[in-house]
């Protein structure tokens, strides 16, 4: 990143460096970075970062086991780079020892968050050797037998963020079990799937025996579990993976039972199944056994949804990274935005995820699933349910859906994300996540007032998604977490965004339950996230919205008030009953908001 | 009244029988009438009546559907809600409702039946009965009625014949009846001739307004001329011009031949820095030039600075009228749809559709001249002449937008008022040419003003905290333009004006050798109704929605800025009072001189630009120049990387500092609250009007505003400060909370309709709030309360429209405030010290 420039950008990774006075220039450059409880320093050097904005800029960088510390020496140019190593997803070596031109020599860093870094190095005695061989061991611990960075460090929290989310907690805030749905632990030992929690909502009348049998026929065991239910219509949102039907159409009773089960639960006439890939896909998934439910189904009905795959979107993303780092597609840029087809996707995973919550709010209990129910699956039913249950759109509500829906039921996060793993061009990698989280973006954006976090929070989110400073992001599914003692070895991310809650809070937030949101997806209302994606380019100003710079300025303009109202106050040297009224009314019965925004100052 | 069968109605000739379908016509000598819940104007009548009609709401007005009755009259398509307020009969008459659409805004109705839609013209006959009205507006409205099961279908078909009929279809001359259906009565006449001009702000067309004007601007060294006070140096320059002092009117005279029709280098704007901004036409080349002619010329050119003129040329970057007019025309297309055709872009060619209109590159274009011109001025002392053949477009576009980022002043709705005054109305923008409302001459129109506004609207979105005008002021201003009722876009020049307010040529006749451009059919008529100008917003939106035109604590800017010329501490301004130095042009964004930028120092005039020993153009000043532009081209990058200081010091805004928008595609915005008001691809949706606590923004306004009056309470009862000239003014805050229990929670769909006593209510704000004396009680507050008869299973496949950029709406309807929001004089003057 070139330096730091909007409030986002400059809070994005919380330990940047803010001290850059010209004092400290002449200083020991790197002295004054503080680390991170833990993180030690590996090793530091000269080097040229080539800025795709400022041209070559000399400077140190400091590699410790966490970061990628990079500042400039030259006076005039002040550029800091702060690169997580979990943020790197490839290092090369950029030219040879005879390679001509300046600057030729190097290194090649691609990162996983939309942009890549060079640095040049003199061309002399090998003097790269050391600096690439370090990064790229520390870079991809995995790859080297290392700890991953949340294991190593130290940092502490008052509040431990792995309380956030208890499974049976959610579930009874749902007010189950009910008498059509109970609990079962039959996963227990994660033997009916691995890549499910323990805990799991299934039909009432279902036996745990039925159940082993279902996850027989679905693929990776994934059987249909509840995730979310309606409280006043009972209608429910079930999530499993593709039906084994393979070539020859098989079929299974207990299957079909199960199916019915749920549809019974709360009377729906047709239980409506949510298959979000497009019916191609789900035909061609035939010829490796999976598929889609027939019309052996029913009192069911099946519904295409059209998202595309996950190889689909990484190329989508690529494309989008093109043409916005390092320079912005100047001359064409909405075609060359339409031609990403990033909006679209998000579109339609928004617009699946709509006609999911639009069931369901009429009563209709639905199944949702893709190939394994990882992917796809788990952005509809999370997007879904942030549309039907204002729970999800508190601060921390919206941890309990990304902790439910997506890391406990096993959203592949080490396989997408890649942490510490240096097989750059591995075809599990894809931003699924990124989509989800852009997707609730798009809401935000629409529902400026629904949402009681603000977009720092999604932005810490994505950042920390790559950064491998959590424990939160790593591993594809909990018993591979369990096996690993993340919860017992490493922090969580939510003990972060806890302790600074002010920081991710919405002014604008107006509670308000019951609501169904619908946002609209059409192209004609999406927006590029460009805060997001286009924001290590210096030349986006980040806009802040209208409303919140409004309201900043406000707070501002209440305080130099009061500031000049103090003063007056405190000048006069008879003060009037008048005046002691006024100032007493002050601060009683007119400033109860006043009370109540002092606290938002500070983050904003 | 209906021929035929049931299922085919012939539309009979609509003379004939217009009298007997009036269903009422409010008396000669009632100001005005209440006829069924209609509030009409005075000789306004309703010629036809439908029951039980549903209005769909807009994002704006909070989405879903409003029931009332439908009305046509011949002025205007009107829509009363079913429990509106009984209208005030002593009230002032308001030409439109709230929902109301005025005849001559309407470019086509459309019904929609069982399976299809049609297109209605003066001649259809329908062979089905319509379930709904479409309403399609040129102002890019598009206004939906549905008719009830319960509408008579009598009332649906001679309702659609009576709007198809009655509707001012495009072609010359029916623009004179449609004013005269709205102020052609004797009591509008009388009423509007009572009426009182704006005193607060400039006009620009008295010789005072411009001595205020210059006065404001600190201009010392310029004087207000009447020398075109009978336009017989220019037909299409306003009355009174500002030029320097130091040149006499007889050597001025001697100027204006030498620029196409007679449009000499005028002032217009002083940057507080010091730098003049200047407009002219260009020269007239085959006029042989004087050597007195050549030193007055260069006089009025260099204006009150000596040493550096640069002349930008308007021609060759920016887009021609005929570019404009092609691009909002496929915006226009692009955005309505067409639900008769059926024909709209899909959706995933929205954007390189929207791309190649062109419509955004027209804008950033402008907006890029304009910061340019804005980097020179803040410079150091210059002169800035924009130049344009015609000096009537384009021109009009850049000086206007120049100041709306430089001048915080222009940012306020009367400033801005003032603005389009000075540059636009007066300067001679061919508004009637332009806008085309007589559909005589096609070939010319060109919305340039609308193109101006979405300039204006994205400098508001990415700097919207530096104005103080809102995007509701924006939107009125746009859709005034499109109705052919004020005298402010009728005309082409000033002197069209006064000759209409003459009522005859007789005091301006129009001088030999300058061609007269008046239209033969706008020649004044002694019947034609008094046309108020477009800034008597009263007589089309009500206080309510006023209030909204500008936020309700203006930007922390004070609104009204005291320049006074002085603020430049720039030392590399080298004043000399001798003769003009150097004129550069500025093309392209570099700097040239090339040989022939001013006719006469070319090889005719070369003698005498020799004798009065003034050297080509230096080139030591070009590198200076380019400086100045490159000082925007680093203000795109943060100064973290331009300069040594990592973060922009966000302390005290320096409030001349000129707002340079970011033109980079992601940058530019889609003004949606305006053109995409009508898309029909987005459903209704049934929404809730609940929750009755204002919005943060709402309630943190509020406080502010009472500590403002605090603060001006606490400074009056000191003795070293000034009187409480005028106490604050109490904002309104009851007809706010109910704004917002209409507008800012639409976002919420509701699932049951909340009691208006919700626990949250906040602790009654009208207790420790000013008592407010403007705004209707919320009892009557705005009727666009939505019925929840829907909220029930009708919404299958509807979405909630999430916003429209809610942040704009919010903006909007959370900060509606009083009009004038300028921060009372006491607290400003007593908060400087």
């Amino acid at each position: 990143m070139a330096s730091p420039v909007s409030v986002y950008n400059s809070n994005a990774m919380d330990t940047r460096i803010s001290s850059t006075s010209r004092d400290s220039l002449k200083m020991e450059l790197l002295a004054d970075v503080s680390l991170l409880p833990g993180e030690d320093r590996i090793t530091d050097k000269d080097i040229i970062y080539i800025c795709p904005f400022n041209g070559a800029v000399k400077g140190k960088v400091l590699i410790t086991n966490y970061r990628l510390y990079f500042k400039s020496s030259e006076a005039d140019v002040v550029v800091i780079l702060d690169v997580p190593l979990g943020a790197i997803s490839r290092v090369e070596k950029m030219g040879g020892a005879s390679s001509r031109g300046e600057n030729s020599y190097g290194l090649d860093i691609t990162c996983k968050d939309m942009r890549n870094l060079r640095f040049a190095l003199k061309q002399e005695g090998h003097s790269r050797r050391d600096i690439f061989e370090l990064l790229f061991r520390y870079a991809f611990p995995l790859s080297h037998s290392l700890p991953l960075f949340p294991y190593v460090t130290q940092e502490k929290f008052e509040e431990s963020g792995w309380t956030v989310f208890t499974p049976i907690e959610e579930l009874r805030r749902q007010g189950l079990p009910t008498n059509k749905w109970r609990f079962t632990l039959v996963n227990k030992n994660y033997e009916l799937c691995d890549t499910y929690p323990t805990l799991l909502a299934v039909p009432y009348e279902c036996r745990d025996e039925d159940l082993k049998r279902v996850a027989t026929f679905r693929s990776r065991g994934r059987i249909p579990v509840l995730s979310w239910i309606h409280r006043e219509n009972q209608a429910v949102i079930v999530r499993c993976s593709q039906p084994l039907v393979g070539m020859s159409g098989k079929r299974n009773k207990d299957d079909e039972r199960y199916l019915d089960l749920i549809r019974e639960a709360n009377d729906t006439v047709k239980l409506t199944i949510f298959d979000a890939r497009p019916s191609v896909n789900a035909v061609a998934n035939k010829a490796t056994g999976g598929g889609y439910e027939g019309d052996e189904y029913q009192n069911a009905e099946l519904v295409f949804l059209d998202i595309q795959n996950i190889h689909v979107m990484r190329e989508s993303l690529k494309k989008l990274k093109d043409i916005v780092y390092p320079n912005v597609e100047e001359s064409h840029w909405l075609s060359s935005l339409e031609s990403t087809h990033w909006l679209e996707h998000v579109k339609m995973v928004l617009s699946g995820a709509i006609q999911v919550a639009d069931k369901v709010s009429n009563g209709n209990s639905v199944l949702v699933h893709c190939s394994d129910g990882w992917d796809r699956t788990a952005q509809l039913t999370s997007l879904s349910m942030l549309m039907l249950d204002s729970h999800y759109r508190t601060l921390r509500g919206f941890q309990v859906l990304i902790e439910k829906e997506w890391i406990s039921f096993g959203h592949k996060f080490a396989s997408r994300i890649g942490h510490g793993d240096k097989n750059h061009a591995d075809q599990d990698r894809s931003p699924i996540f990124v989509q989800f989280i852009d997707c609730v973006w798009q809401m935000t954006k629409q529902f400026p007032t629904a949402f009681e976090f603000n977009e720092r929070l999604l932005l810490t989110i994505l950042d920390h998604l790559y950064s491998c400073r959590f424990g939160t992001f790593l591993y594809n599914c909990e018993s591979a977490r369990d096996q690993n003692e993340v919860r017992m070895k490493t922090v969580s991310l939510w003990a972060l965004v806890n302790s600074k809650r002010e920081s991710y809070l919405n002014p604008f937030y107006t509670p308000e339950s019951g609501r169904v949101l619908y946002p609209v997806a059409s192209m004609r209302h999406l927006e590029l996230w460009v805060a997001y994606y286009i924001r290590w380019n210096p030349r986006i100003r980040q806009q802040q919205s209208p409303v919140e710079q409004r309201y900043l300025e406000l707070l501002a303009l209440r305080d130099e008030y009061l500031k000049k109202l103090e003063e007056l106050q405190r000048s006069d040297s008879s003060p009037s009953s008048r005046l002691a009224n006024s100032s007493s009314s002050s601060a009683t019965s007119p400033s109860t908001p006043s009370q109540q925004y002092t606290h938002l100052q500070t983050p904003l | 009244m209906l021929t035929g069968s049931k299922t085919t109605f012939k539309v009979r000739q609509m003379l004939p029988d217009i009298k007997e379908r009036m269903l009422s016509q409010s008396g000669m000598n009632a100001r005005s009438r209440d006829v069924f819940g209609l509030r009409c104007l005075p000789g306004e009548c309703v010629l036809q009546r439908a029951v039980m009609v549903r209005k769909k709401l807009s994002a704006r007005e909070g989405r879903g559907w409003l029931s009332g009755t439908l009305f046509c009259t011949h002025f205007r398509v009107a829509f009363v809600p079913q429990d509106s307020p009984k209208p005030d009969d002593n009230a002032d008459p308001v030409l439109l409702g709230d929902h109301d659409v005025a005849l001559a805004s309407i470019e086509k109705v459309v019904v929609v039946g069982p399976n299809r839609t049609k297109l209605v013209t003066p001649n259809s006959s329908l062979k089905f009965t319509p379930e709904e009205l479409v309403l399609y507006c040129r102002d890019m409205r598009v206004i939906c009625f549905l008719f009830d099961r319960l509408t008579p279908d009598t009332q649906v078909l001679e309702m659609t014949y009576t709007i198809a009929k009655t509707y001012q279809p495009p072609k010359p001359g029916s623009v004179l009846s449609f004013q005269n259906a709205a102020l052609g009565s004797v009591e509008m006449k009388q009423f509007l001739s009572n009426r009182r001009r704006d005193s607060h702000m400039n006009w620009c067309e008295s010789v005072s307004d411009w001595e205020q004007e210059l006065e404001r601007c600190g201009a010392s060294g310029w004087r207000v001329s009447s020398v075109n006070d009978r336009f017989e140096m220019s037909t299409s320059l306003p009355r009174f011009i500002v030029v320097p002092q130091k040149v006499l009117d007889t050597e001025l005279k001697k100027s204006f031949a030498h620029f196409n029709e007679g449009r000499i280098p005028r002032w217009c704007w002083r940057h507080p820095r010091g730098s003049d901004l200047l407009r002219m036409a260009s020269f007239q080349n085959n006029i042989y030039y004087e050597k007195d002619d050549v030193r007055n010329l260069e006089m009025v050119l260099f204006g009150c600075q000596s040493s550096l003129c640069v002349v930008v040329e308007l021609g060759e970057e920016l887009p021609s009228p005929a570019d404009i007019q092609l691009a909002h025309g496929r915006l226009r297309s692009l955005c309505l749809g067409d639900i008769s055709t059926s024909v709209s872009v899909p959706d995933d060619k929205w954007l390189s559709s929207l791309e190649s209109t062109r419509w955004l590159d027209y804008a950033r274009s402008c907006l890029k001249k304009a910061s340019e011109v804005a980097c020179l001025l803040r410079g150091s002392h210059l002169t800035v002449a924009l130049q344009e053949a015609e000096d009537r477009d384009m021109s009009c576009v850049v000086s206007s937008l120049v100041q709306v980022m430089c001048d915080p002043h222009c940012r306020t709705q009367r400033g801005f008022q003032g603005l389009v005054q000075k540059e636009w109305v007066t300067a001679g923008h061919r508004f009637y040419s332009r806008v085309n409302h007589h559909r005589d001459n096609d070939k010319e129109e060109a919305p340039v003003f609308l193109l101006f506004l979405d300039c204006v609207w994205q400098l508001l979105y990415q700097f919207p905290s530096r104005f103080q005008l809102t995007n509701d002021f924006l939107l009125a201003l746009h859709d005034s333009v499109h109705l052919p009722l004020f005298s402010s876009f009728l005309a082409n020049c000033q002197r069209e004006r006064c000759k209409r307010h003459q009522n005859s040529g007789q005091s301006y006749t129009p001088v030999n050798g300058w061609r007269d451009t008046l239209h033969s059919d706008s020649s004044p008529d002694p019947c034609d109704p008094p046309l108020p100008p477009v800034w008597d917003w009263a007589l089309q939106y009500s206080q309510q929605r006023r209030d909204a035109f500008t936020q309700p604590v203006p930007p922390l800017p004070p609104a009204q800025p005291l320049l006074n010329g002085n603020l430049n501490t720039n030392p590399d301004s080298h004043r000399s009072d001798a003769v003009p130095g150097s004129v550069f042009l500025l093309s392209r964004g570099t700097f040239s001189c090339p040989a022939n930028l001013l006719p006469w120092r070319g090889s005719g005039g070369s003698s005498v630009y020799k004798k009065s020993h003034r050297r080509a153009a230096s080139s030591e000043n070009v590198p200076g120049l380019e400086r100045l532009l490159k000082a925007w081209a680093l203000t795109e990058l943060p100064c973290g990387l331009g300069s040594s200081s990592s973060s922009r010091p966000q302390g005290p805004l320096d409030p001349y500092e000129p707002l340079l928008p970011l033109l980079t595609g992601p940058c530019m915005g889609l003004w949606r609250e305006c053109y995409l008001r009508g898309a029909l691809h987005a459903q209704a949706f049934s929404h809730p009007v609940s929750a009755n606590h204002a919005h943060p923004v709402e309630r943190l306004a509020r406080e502010v505003q009472q500590l403002k009056d605090k603060l001006a309470q606490v400074s009056a009862g000191t003795p070293h400060s000034p009187p409480p000239a005028k106490v604050a003014e109490p904002r309104r805050s009851d007809t706010n909370l109910n704004q917002n229990t209409n507008n800012g929670t639409f976002l919420f769909p509701a699932q049951r309709p909340q009691g208006p006593a919700g626990p949250r209510a906040v602790p009654a704000p009208t207790s420790t709030n000013h008592q407010t004396s403007r705004g209707p009680p919320p009892s009557s507050a705005p009727p666009t309360r939505p019925a929840h008869r829907d909220a029930g299973g009708s919404n299958k496949q509807s979405f909630l429209f999430g916003d429209l950029s809610a942040r704009e709406q919010q903006q909007v309807h959370y900060y509606a405030a009083t009009s004038n929001a300028k921060l009372p004089k006491g607290s400003g003057s007593s908060m400087a010290s």
